[in-house]
């Protein structure tokens, strides 16, 4: 009698693992990729469009990736959180236009302690006459231990969060030293 | 005792309940058993038809470069990289009309872009290249102008040479 419970053991377990494998992973939040109050102080009364690029969705097994439009909308949170902008418009017609697009996501596959490294690519742009006004490469990183989450994939997930958050607030703080 | 085990039964969610089904109620042990078998089954396909395929492939250009006047590149070899994939990237460049040139040195002041790039390998029953991300950059100031990244898992798994073949002309589609 004893047998077939341990085969029917095994078979709970290998399904509770592929249940687990396959369901539990999610993309980078848009909500935790909202920096806190980055304390700014600037004001620029013009408008601003984003543009964001580079990032990819992501799939039941794959780990955490950040999607462009989340990317877009925390962005779009940020500086509207921050006052930096006077409004923000979708698609053409901003006074400014912000592309930012995410070059690098260097994550691990494994690991306890997990360390996220990041490199996006900002770029502001004059709508009127199309000159550049900044170009800069962020880098930035983040790394999570089991104290901040005991499951992988969320710790991955607040890791590539963190590093997003530290990206973007280091981008607006670089457009926040411009004179506009 | 019997009483007590029959009461048991008729409460199969306890956890008790369970192990009682398996040991004492026929029936119901063959629903159970059924039931696992599907549990099993759908955690197989579920891991064959989403898990061992992962495939991805971005390539982005910033709004402000011009790729096609990007004619001289260097594409910088990682030092402990020994596979060649900076080759295979500056032949790949040059069947584009570029003039390339690669290695471990820092690059020629002369070169209108620096070609960086990152690839990760992974075992299985042979070595293959699961991720590749090249970056083409602005030499003076390291600005990444434009992006490519392609991922393939095992199943799907694609040589070095069409890695770099899609990882590149993605970059190039998303040129203006």
């Amino acid at each position: 009698m004893r047998r077939p419970v341990t085969r029917h053991k095994l078979f709970l377990a290998a399904s509770a693992l592929a249940v687990t494998l396959t369901g539990c992973s999610s993309p980078a939040s848009r909500e935790g990729m909202i920096p806190p109050d980055l304390a700014i102080g600037t004001y620029f009364p013009h408008s601003l469009g984003i543009q964001t690029g580079g990032g990819a969705s992501t799939g039941a097994m794959d780990t955490s990736n950040i999607s462009d439009e989340d990317l877009k909308a925390a962005i779009e949170e940020a500086v509207i959180q921050n006052k930096l902008f006077k409004s923000i418009v979708q698609g053409k017609g901003g006074d400014y236009e912000l592309s930012v697009r995410l070059t690098t996501l260097s994550k691990p596959i494994l690991g306890g302690t997990i360390s996220v490294e990041m490199e996006m690519a900002w770029s502001l742009t004059k709508a009127a006459d199309r000159s550049v006004v900044m170009r800069k490469s962020v880098k930035s990183s983040a790394s999570k231990t089991m104290g901040d989450a005991f499951a992988f994939v969320t710790r991955l997930r607040l890791a590539v969060e963190a590093a997003t958050r530290d990206n973007i607030g280091q981008g607006l703080k670089a457009i926040a030293e411009l004179k506009l | 005792m019997r009483e007590r085990l029959l009461r048991q039964i008729k409460q199969p969610f306890t956890p008790f309940g369970i192990v009682l089904i398996f040991r004492h109620s026929n029936a119901e042990g063959i629903i159970l058993k059924k039931l696992l078998k599907l549990f099993a089954i759908l955690g197989v396909v579920a891991s064959i038809t989403s898990g061992c395929a992962v495939n991805r492939a971005t390539g982005s250009v910033d709004p402000s470069a011009d790729l096609s006047a990007l004619k001289t590149m260097y594409v910088k070899r990682i030092p402990e990289e020994t596979g060649g994939t900076n080759v295979l990237i500056a032949d790949k460049l040059r069947s584009k009309g570029i003039v390339v040139t690669t290695g471990t040195e820092p690059p020629p002041s002369n070169v209108d872009a620096v070609v960086t790039y990152i690839d990760r390998w992974m075992w299985d029953i042979t070595m293959y290249m699961l991720e590749l991300t090249i970056t083409i950059r602005d030499p003076k100031t390291d600005f990444p102008l434009a992006t490519g990244n392609s991922f393939h898992t095992s199943l799907t798994r694609l040589s070095p040479q069409e890695m770099v073949n899609e990882v590149v002309d993605n970059i190039y589609k998303g040129s203006k």
